[in-house]
């Protein structure tokens, strides 16, 4: 059987396997699911739905006068209600819109929304209820639970035995007829839908474009299959682009639909539950499926070709890394479309996350992150291996480029810290699904156990997503300015200071939480140790530029931007470890502001400086500067107009992970007196809504300036002009090669060895001193290359 | 009523301050060197690095200068780590510490003195009154337990220093509402029925996690009459944002 026949049935089988998987109905631990009384039926008497008990409710018309009272008969047949017994039956009436009101005793009210019966009614099947019909066009649903009981509650074989219930829902239509609200989960499935479709064609107009004549299925299988099983780090990196990319979008439309949520007070576009969903998926997706894909896009493309390497050391491992990634991010989001996604934040505080309160799809959720966890260790130990031992010769440490080190230092950091959020999944996992009782304190579990795993790792973790991007933004401005960067030494020293205290600062995450002061005490010290060598590394940056010739390009206006906002980023940071303030700012927008302000403005600007530095190299194309422009212009004031007012909420009082908030109204008097409008009590005062919305608008247009990228890219690869092999004038090994560059990237392999393999000269005069007393300590842990024949 | 507390403004100011300083330097030199170094061909210097294809460019750094910019903003830092010090030990003070007295004994008032200079807020006793979190509303006592780790009292409260009732709020539905007195502080004792939850004292500044199983405390030292907001800054689950409380404080 040759290659491509191997390589087609393996892509068989794959899209079997995965086709299987989305067939297999997603997981729910009740019938009824778990959103409340109004779903779950009535929660005190067991779980036997019956079809013998009939419930009934009447009075209701087809189509509703507006704020009509209508006067309801609740009652049901059947089951084992009878009028011998001591208790006869309940239920509990929902209804969407308007408002229910008990008529007597028999009957309470939960809230405008929800009746149902008290003891005193316990004893009917009959009951009634006024409803006040709403004042404004809706279509009402009313949901009703009628509870046939035997009487038994209280006698030995416990209270709700052989009890029955059945549950009826009827639509009341508003007077005119107005079109449904769109459902969100709805949309988000199409908008994602729609979104895997485009990048489906726009790959198929790839292949196209690649060779016209050839457009047929014995060419794409292999073309296909080739992509799906290849291990060559710059196509893995490619498709680790595609990911990424594709998962930002992914995160971008929730966001949106967050803030149409918060747009104005009040708003009930998206319910509380749908709410928790969509922001647990905002910032899981964001961190874990865009952010660190994208990376590892940029690190696989560039690191081998920068130390002038063939490819990764593993490049198998490489691809199972990549392909883990796909298959979490499903699990991820099993859930998430029957409206059981993951409700506990991307931080899943415990014991939230084990308890029976948050969703069914939490379990996936956190299995899909036990994947990642896998794939992000195997690629620590790829990147590290491949940069101690397959570095050219004449690399010593101190000769790789700075994207190099910030790749060295990132996964260091991270495979030090993951192996603790790891083992707190598992446990997590195990307690949802086995019952054990790891973060259960009623059982003697430490809830508080939770967030210190998770922090040890999710703080490294937040400087594992930015250190890569000191890196790109370190060979950008250099390279821009025509100079070699300020500091080289310092900022590789910088770099891993921030490794070091990455380690030692995450209790800042837990000022407010009941852990010891002592500790909380030691790191705000070490948090706001961190300002020290950020601050070196934004100076050596500004620094590069002096004495330069600074030509700008599309890369060089991104970075600058970095500078801007990963500046105002860093100083609203330095606000948290004062322990004092905060306590008022802990889960406030302005935390959003400043993880927002480090993350976009730092992570997402970086990379997107990254991929036009880096795009000619890739593609071999050209980008159009002009778009270019347009798009970082675009991008950088809507940004800045999405985050900057997030500030001045936050220190107002506005909560994050607050589905939405109400503003305080003073109350006002007319001429003689009279109340015109009522006092209340809101978080926020009444500008907070006029900026709410107009950071709701920032950001659909800030979503929307970031399409500019794509059509870029399309354009570029339908009629990019030819780039050469060094547009920029860069000085590392990726610019000494092809643009594209050809595979293997460096060298030629015959009779078991590796030849002409690049040498890195040194301009400066000290190679003596090269490696260092601590690299060569560091290189006698390493396996000697010539000994084992070949690296 | 103002939203943040005299002692978070305090605070804030200062940090505003050093702020805008930073930011003055850094966007400024960021400013100058975009512009003026600006060039179309990239020729407006000589190649001073010797920046070649394949080639380790000659390295471009200045000792003296790079430790300035580490011991200067490190000195910025130990300032800014000594000023939030003291207001760190004010607001997690020990019972018994000179800010904070003893617990008062029946008929004993806090006065509660404010200093505007320090927003910090010292009082001769204090009052134990508890808080229960649970999914998803607060229950307030007034009157806890004697004899736990955080009280001995053996008299309950008066009516004017600490009573609990329940209000429509706008939004939230039906709320508790806990009515305390200006001039008097109280050491709010903590714990959770289920998951963490976390009130946020909009009008204190200040909030702390509840747990389950673990007593956690908070002070809160009132000086303003007005009503304020109590919402729950921990995700606790599905009605999270509308798990809140109104604080009345009445002179």
């Amino acid at each position: 059987m040759n290659k491509e026949k191997i390589a087609s049935r393996t892509l068989v089988i794959f899209v079997v396997l995965l086709l299987g998987m989305v067939a297999v109905p997603s997981a729910t631990s009740l019938p009824t699911g778990v959103a409340g009384v109004k779903d779950s039926g009535c929660n005190c008497h067991g779980a036997v739905v019956s079809d013998s008990v009939v419930p009934i409710l009447e009075g209701l018309p087809e189509t509703y006068n507006y704020s009509e009272v209508y006067t309801l008969t609740i009652g049901f047949t059947g089951g084992p209600a009878d009028p011998s017994n001591i208790n006869q039956g309940g239920f509990n009436l929902w209804v969407s819109d308007g408002e229910i009101t008990p008529s007597d005793a028999s009957v309470q009210s939960w809230n405008p929304n929800e009746v149902s019966h008290t003891d005193a009614g316990n004893d009917q099947t009959m009951w009634t209820v006024d409803w006040i019909a709403p004042a404004n066009d809706r279509n009402v649903e009313f949901i009703l639970h009628a509870n046939s009981v035997n009487g038994n509650a209280g006698s030995s074989e416990g209270g709700t035995s052989g009890d029955e219930w059945n549950r009826l829902s009827i639509q009341v239509a508003s007077p005119t007829v107005i079109l449904e609200q769109a459902n969100p989960y709805t949309v988000l499935t199409t908008l994602i839908i729609v979104s895997f479709v485009l990048l489906l064609m726009v790959l198929t107009f790839i292949f196209y474009q690649n060779n016209p004549e050839s457009f047929d299925w014995e060419n794409f299988a292999p073309w296909v299959a080739g992509w799906l099983t290849t291990t060559d780090h710059k196509r893995v990196g490619t498709l680790y682009f595609l990911a990424g990319f594709f998962f930002l979008g992914i995160g971008g439309i929730m966001a949106i639909l967050i803030r149409i949520q918060l747009m104005e007070p009040g708003n009930d576009f998206l319910t509380q539950d749908q709410y928790n969903q969509f922001f647990t998926l905002h910032g899981t997706t964001m961190i874990f499926l865009a952010a660190m894909p994208l990376i590892n896009g940029a690190a696989n493309w560039m690191v081998p070709l920068q130390i002038g390497a063939p490819d990764l050391a593993f490049p198998r491992l490489n691809a199972m890394s990549f392909w883990l990634q796909p298959v979490g991010a499903l699990l991820i989001f099993t859930g998430v479309f029957t409206g059981t996604g993951a409700d506990t934040g991307w931080t899943g505080y415990a014991p939230y996350i084990v308890s029976e309160t948050a969703h069914s799809g939490t379990t996936m959720w956190v299995a899909g992150q036990i994947l990642l966890v896998a794939s992000s260790t195997l690629t620590g130990i790829n990147f590290l291996t491949t940069i101690a031992v397959m570095r050219a010769e004449g690399m010593g440490w101190m000769h790789m480029p700075l994207f190099t080190w910030s790749i060295l230092i990132a996964n260091l950091m991270l495979f030090l810290s993951i192996p603790a959020f790891g083992v707190g999944l598992i446990q997590v996992y195990l307690d949802r699904v086995i019952g054990t009782a790891f973060y259960d304190a009623a059982s003697g579990g430490d809830p508080l156990l939770w967030s210190h795993l998770f922090w040890y790792f999710g703080h490294p973790e937040v400087y594992v997503v930015i250190v890569p991007a000191f890196g790109i933004i370190s060979e950008v401005i250099a390279t821009s300015a025509r100079r070699s960067v300020f500091g080289y030494r310092s900022m590789v020293y910088a770099m891993a200071g921030i490794g070091v205290v990455s380690f030692i600062v995450y209790g800042h995450h837990m000022f407010t939480s009941g852990m010891d002061p002592t500790l909380r005490f030691v790191t705000m010290l070490t948090t706001m140790l961190v300002a020290v060598p950020t601050g070196i590394k934004i100076f050596n940056w500004l620094m590069t530029m002096n004495g330069g010739s600074l030509v700008y390009r599309t890369h060089t206006l991104w970075a600058l931007g970095f500078l801007v906002t990963f500046t105002l980023g860093g100083i609203s940071g330095m606000f948290f470890p004062s322990m004092a303030m905060d306590l008022h700012f802990h889960e406030s927008y302005f935390v959003v502001a400043h993880f927002h302000y480090v993350l976009v403005g730092g992570t997402v600007f970086g990379l997107f400086c990254g991929v036009y530095y880096w795009f000619p190299k890739m593609t071999g194309k050209m980008l159009d500067e002009r778009l270019g422009v347009l798009h970082f212009l675009t991008a950088f004031i809507t940004y800045n107009g999405v985050f900057w007012p997030m500030h001045r909420l936050g220190v107002w009082g506005m909560a994050r992970r607050h589905h939405t908030y109400f503003i305080s109204v003073d109350e006002v008097r007319g001429v003689d007196g009279e109340v015109i409008t009522e006092a209340v009590i809101g978080a926020l005062p009444p500008e907070a809504a006029g900026w709410n919305m107009f950071i709701t608008v920032s950001a659909v247009l800030f979503f929307f300036s970031n399409f500019l990228l794509i059509i870029n890219v399309i354009i570029s690869v339908i009629r990019g002009k030819d780039a050469p092999a060094d547009p920029w004038g860069g000085w590392s090994f990726e610019w000494m090669t092809e643009s594209p560059p050809p595979t293997p990237s460096f060298g030629r392999f015959e009779d078991g060895e590796w030849h002409d393999l690049p040498v890195l000269r040194d301009a400066n005069e000290h190679i003596a001193n090269e490696p260092g007393k601590l690299a060569e300590w560091f290189n006698r842990l390493m396996v000697a290359d010539k000994e084992e024949g070949g690296n | 009523m103002a939203v943040t507390s005299p002692l978070f403004n305090v605070l804030w100011d200062e940090y505003i301050l050093w702020s805008l300083l930073v930011g003055v330097i850094t966007f400024g030199w960021l400013y100058h060197h975009s512009f003026a170094y600006r060039s179309n061909d990239g020729e407006k210097a000589d190649n001073v690095d010797d920046l070649t294809v394949g080639v380790f460019p000659r390295h471009n750094d200045n000792l003296k200068l790079e430790v300035a910019w580490t011991v200067l903003p490190f000195l910025l830092i130990i300032y800014l780590t000594y000023i939030s010090w003291a207001p760190l030990d004010h607001v997690w003070s020990a019972p018994g510490s000179e800010a904070r007295g003893d617990e008062c004994l029946e008929g004993q008032s806090s006065n509660n003195i404010f200093y505007e200079d320090t927003g910090f807020v010292n009082s001769e006793c204090y009052h134990v009154i508890e808080l229960t979190g649970q999914q998803w509303f607060w229950s307030f006592e007034c009157n806890p337990t004697v004899n736990s780790e955080f009280s001995q009292r053996d008299y309950n409260l008066s009516a004017d220093l600490c009573a609990v009732s329940s209000q429509m709020v706008e939004g939230y539905g039906m709320q508790p509402v806990i009515n305390l007195k200006a001039g008097e502080t109280y050491l709010l004792v903590m714990e959770s029925e289920d998951v963490t939850h976390a009130p946020w004292f909009l009008q204190l500044s200040t909030k702390e996690d509840v747990l389950q199983n673990q007593k956690t405390t908070m002070w809160l030292p009132m000086t303003e009459v007005g009503d304020s907001l109590i919402l729950c800054t921990e995700y606790c689950g599905d009605a999270h944002s509308v798990m809140a409380a109104v604080v009345s404080v009445h002179s």
